[in-house]
Parts: structure tokens; C-alpha cells; sequence
């Protein structure tokens, strides 16, 4: 089905190069660095059937990047008894850590965190002084992950995709990749959530399906295995999409299920260029009329911005993998971006809405 | 390891061999065992034994592999957000029915998902075998399982025979007679075998 999925893709693509210009320009997916748009994110979480100790945990918006995102004031209220803001010493992505005490009869929380974002687009045309990478910072976004191991088939495979179009340098490497995944990977809609992105099963087995917790951990650990520095940004859409991708942005105020994680590719000369494969593979499926071919103007479109742009109406909580939730004993996460929380010492199904209520509400707010 | 299995079976029988030979080196030993052909999707599983394990069951008790010695043993590796691993925890659930009573232990051990999503999962869909949890991966690294579900049967010395990394109905006429076969030998139905000359 791969090379199957793979030959078809490429005929497609290569149909999509013989379209007129005119067809090209009926979509407009264009985003520009402009305005700040603000906006504040509301996420309450109500323990039903409370028992034993409980306790909670909210991914805060932790990702400080002067030219898309600002990250304001975060307030909470409820009924805790503790709350704390605590970093994860790796990634440093800022998490929520709070406490009830044992016999509350309702335990509430409700945290809002005003967040600043715009639109990001790179000209990788054009490069210009960037500073690079520190060791650190390198190899962190170069070394595999509980789920996104760099050795083995991830290296493999990812040898294969560069070596298939004699890619050299960086830039090359990393539009294979992102090509390989947009052709040969598919956006499954039961998938639970946004996924697990286990990288390696997703290789082994061929099945190719998920979510962007798969699809862009895929793009992420292929890459990182081609020697390219490259990371996960796990957030949540919270305002519609400006360009008529109803796909691409929230669908109301009501973010609760708008949880998205994106990537990005650092390449000397332009930083960290942000991509997005796996929604390219989300306007294939969802996007009116739904389940658009490869060539339809409106993929075209977004395969060709999302390769060094993105849209600023997402807010990213961080980059971390396999985070401890502290003063739990639950075994580490392959990511934080939805809210946990603890009942009777057991971790709450934060995808089962029937026994762990929270929401999440986005609202764009005037620019003070 | 399965890697390193799959070269052997090449090795020994060739690609072709695999997917129609009889059962030699799967069962007890050439002298006393039946001669029953595998089903192809099960590969002949014939390298180290696996590392023994503790793992906390459904009600949080704790479960010994050891326990277990003295049965035909299969370990099955699923997660509920895996579609195949769904409809096979029912033909797993057909297989335990129609061997209640025989020498065959199920332990199914779900990978990396919280306590409560597991329990969830069998209140609605009950099964009379041990379901254990395995929280943090160890016990599915250590098997060297990287696809769910991955199913692994063991003799009842708990030494390796049978291994398949995708799904399969356990209720198959033919997939059981595999698993008969590996039965201790006073256990094995003597009309579905032919004994070795």
C-alpha cells in the first residue's frame, strides 16, 4: 500500500506541475508575518467523582519565540491547594501542577493564559545571518525519543527518502522528507486524540495512518536521523484559519478538541522554518468537499506554504517528550498537551470526556 | 530479535518453507511431537527465552510469567486505541471459551495507556483471561515488541515456539491444532495429530 500510496503521490505530483497558472491561483494561502493577534485560552477541568488524593496538570504555553509567539499572563482560580509552576528541566516546557485536598467535594480549576501570535513565513530563497544552534540545543533536537528513536528503520528509511533525490544539503533534505511524509503517509479520523506518534511501529508495520502526533513525529524523527535538527510543537488551534481552510483553524470559541502539534526544521541561513505535513494531509481529508485528491488546487496550496510558513491562529505549549508529570508516579508522557489529572492516584483519560470533564475556550482579544 | 528469528527461519527453511512446512522445531522435541503444519502467519519463534516479568494485573495485583509455567502460554502485546487488536481480543475471548479446561493460559498485556482507559475498554468488553499492564514499555521493550498487537506463544516449560506481530482469529480451526500441539503430551488431542513415525 506504501508504494502504492508513494507512485500515486508522485504522479499526482507530477500532474499538479503541468496545471495552469490559473488553477494555482485559486487558493491564496499566503501567511505573512503582519499584526499580533491576542488571545486568551481558558482550559477548566472539573474532577467528577471525587476520590483519594487528586491532583492535576495543565501544559502552559511555554514556547518563547520573539518573531511568532509572546507569551502574556497566566492566572488561575479554584479550589486547590496547591498550585505550582513547574519546568521541565529538558525542554523546559512550563506545566500547571495543581492539588486538592483529599475529601473535596468539587474540585474545580480553571487557568487562562493571554498568549500574542502571528502568522510566520520564511523566504528559503533567501538566506540570510542566523545565529546557529548552540551544542546543546543541537543535540537535543537531534537525539531520539522514547517514541522517536533516530537509529534503526527511522535511519533506514529516512537514508532511502534523501538518497532518492540525491538531497545534499540541508534544505534539500528536509523538503525530501516533508515530501516523502505529505505522499506516503494519511490522516486516519479515529484516531484517538492526535495520535501516539510511535515512530519506529508506524515504519516497521507500513501502516502510515494518524494524526499529527504521528505525521509530523514522523517528519520530526526522519529528519533528526538525516543529521537535521528538527522538533515537535505540541498546542492547540484557537482562532479560525484567515485563508478559508476550515481544516486548519478552530471551528468556534470552543477549543476543547483543537489540540495540534506542528514542526519545525532548523536550516542555516533561516533559523527554525516552521512545516507542517500532517496538514497537508488534514486539508486532503477534512477540507469541503473532504477527502480532496493530492492535486486539488486548495492541497496544492497548502503543501506549498507549509514547507516554511505557518498561520499564527495555533498556540504552542512546548516541545517536550517523555515529560514527567511531577508527584506523579504514572510513567513519563510521550508529550504534554492535553490536561491530566489524577483521581484516587490513577491517571484520569484525558480522551474520555465522560469521566475527565475540561474545556477549553479561545477568545481573540484587542491588542492593548 | 524477531529480526534476528526471521533470519533463522530463512536460514532453515527458506522464505517459502516458512509459510507451509510442519511444525519440527515448534513443538516439544522431534521424538514426541505431533506433526501439525502451522498456520502461516505464525512464525516459528526459536531464539532465547524471553525475560521473566512482574506486572500489575487490571485490580493492581501483581502477576509472576513464572506463574504461568505449566500451560501453553500465549503473551499478546495490544493497546484499545488499536483498531486490529480490538476485534482480535474477541477471538482471543473464542479461543479461552474452547479451551476452558485445557492446558492454555492467555495474558494479555496492554502497552503504555492509563489504568482507567484499560479498565474501561473490558467493562465493555469482559474477558475471562489475565489482561496486565505494562505501564512503562519495559516489558514490551524487553520483548523486543515494536507493532501492535504482537502475540508470542510459549510451550509449557515457557520456552519460545510461536510468534505473530500483526492480528489473527485465535479461533481457527487451524491455529488451534498449532496450539494443541504444543500442549504437554498426555493434554494433546490425539484424533486432530498424526505421531511422528
Amino acid at each position: 500500500m506504501q508504494r502504492r500510496e508513494f507512485l500515486k503521490g508522485t504522479a499526482f505530483l507530477s500532474l499538479a506541475a503541468a496545471l495552469p497558472g490559473s488553477a494555482w491561483a485559486e487558493v491564496a494561502f499566503a501567511p505573512k508575518p503582519g499584526a499580533w493577534r491576542v488571545v486568551d485560552l481558558v482550559t477548566n477541568i472539573t474532577i467528577e467523582k471525587p476520590d483519594g488524593k487528586m491532583q492535576a496538570w495543565l501544559p502552559l504555553p511555554s514556547v518563547a519565540e520573539s518573531e511568532w509567539i509572546r507569551n502574556g499572563e497566566t492566572t488561575w482560580t479554584g479550589n486547590t491547594v496547591s498550585a505550582t509552576r513547574v519546568r521541565d528541566p529538558k525542554y523546559g516546557a512550563e506545566i500547571l501542577h495543581v492539588t486538592w485536598k483529599e475529601g473535596e467535594a468539587a474540585p474545580v480549576l480553571e487557568v487562562t493564559s493571554r498568549v500574542e501570535i502571528r502568522d510566520r513565513a520564511i523566504d528559503l530563497s533567501k538566506p540570510g545571518k542566523v545565529a546557529p544552534l548552540s551544542d546543546v540545543e543541537r543535540k537535543l533536537n537531534l537525539e531520539g525519543t522514547a517514541l522517536i528513536p533516530v537509529d534503526g528503520i527511522v535511519k533506514q528509511t529516512s537514508d532511502k527518502i534523501v538518497a532518492a533525490v540525491d538531497a545534499k544539503s540541508d534544505v534539500e533534505k528536509a523538503r525530501a522528507i516533508y515530501d516523502w511524509v505529505v505522499e506516503n503517509t494519511v490522516r486516519v479520523a479515529a484516531t484517538r486524540g492526535c495520535g501516539i506518534g510511535d515512530v519506529a511501529a508506524m515504519l516497521k508495520t507500513g501502516n502510515l495512518g494518524g494524526k499529527c502526533a504521528d505525521l509530523n513525529a514522523l517528519y520530526v524523527g526522519l529528519t533528526r536521523a538525516a543529521g537535521v535538527p528538527a522538533r515537535d510543537l505540541y498546542g492547540i488551534r484557537v482562532i479560525p484559519s484567515q485563508f478559508g481552510y476550515k481544516s486548519l483553524g478552530a471551528g468556534s470559541a470552543n477549543v476543547t478538541k483543537a489540540q495540534h502539534c506542528r514542526a519545525e526544521v532548523f536550516l542555516e541561513g533561516f533559523g527554525w522554518v516552521p512545516t507542517d505535513p500532517a496538514d497537508v494531509r488534514k486539508v486532503m481529508l477534512e477540507e469541503p468537499p473532504t477527502n480532496l485528491a493530492i492535486n486539488d488546487p486548495k492541497v496544492i496550496a497548502a503543501r506549498k506554504t507549509l514547507f516554511g510558513a505557518w498561520e499564527g491562529n495555533w498556540i504552542a505549549y512546548n516541545t517536550a517528550h517523555d515529560v514527567a508529570l511531577p508527584g506523579s508516579t504514572h510513567p513519563r508522557l510521550g508529550f504534554l498537551m492535553y490536561p491530566q489529572a489524577e483521581r484516587a492516584s490513577l491517571l484520569l483519560d484525558c480522551h474520555d470526556p465522560d469521566n475527565f470533564k475540561y474545556a477549553l475556550t479561545a477568545k481573540e482579544v484587542k491588542a492593548s | 530479535m524477531r529480526q534476528s528469528a526471521t533470519k533463522l527461519i530463512v536460514t532453515l527453511f527458506g522464505a517459502a518453507c516458512v509459510l507451509a512446512c510442519p511444525l519440527m522445531s515448534a513443538t516439544a522435541g522431534p521424538s514426541e511431537a505431533p506433526q501439525t503444519t502451522i498456520p502461516s502467519a505464525l512464525k516459528i519463534w526459536s531464539e532465547r527465552e524471553q525475560s521473566p516479568f512482574l506486572l500489575d494485573d487490571l485490580h493492581g495485583d501483581r502477576r509472576d510469567l513464572q506463574a504461568f509455567a505449566g500451560k501453553v502460554l500465549l503473551v499478546h502485546f495490544f493497546a484499545t486505541w488499536c483498531e486490529p487488536c480490538v476485534s482480535e481480543m474477541a477471538s482471543l475471548q473464542r479461543l479461552a471459551t474452547t479451551t476452558r479446561g485445557k492446558p492454555l493460559a492467555i495474558l494479555a498485556v496492554d502497552v503504555a495507556e492509563v489504568d482507567l482507559r484499560v479498565r474501561a475498554f473490558f467493562e465493555k468488553q469482559p474477558v475471562d483471561f489475565t489482561v496486565l499492564l505494562d505501564r512503562d514499555r519495559a516489558v514490551s521493550k524487553s520483548w523486543d515488541v515494536t507493532a501492535l498487537p504482537t502475540t508470542f506463544v510459549l510451550d509449557a516449560d515457557l520456552a519460545p515456539k510461536l510468534f505473530i506481530e500483526g492480528d489473527l482469529d485465535w479461533s481457527r480451526p487451524d491455529v488451534l491444532a498449532a496450539i494443541e500441539s504444543l500442549y504437554p503430551a498426555a493434554d494433546r488431542p490425539r484424533e486432530k495429530t498424526t505421531s511422528r513415525e
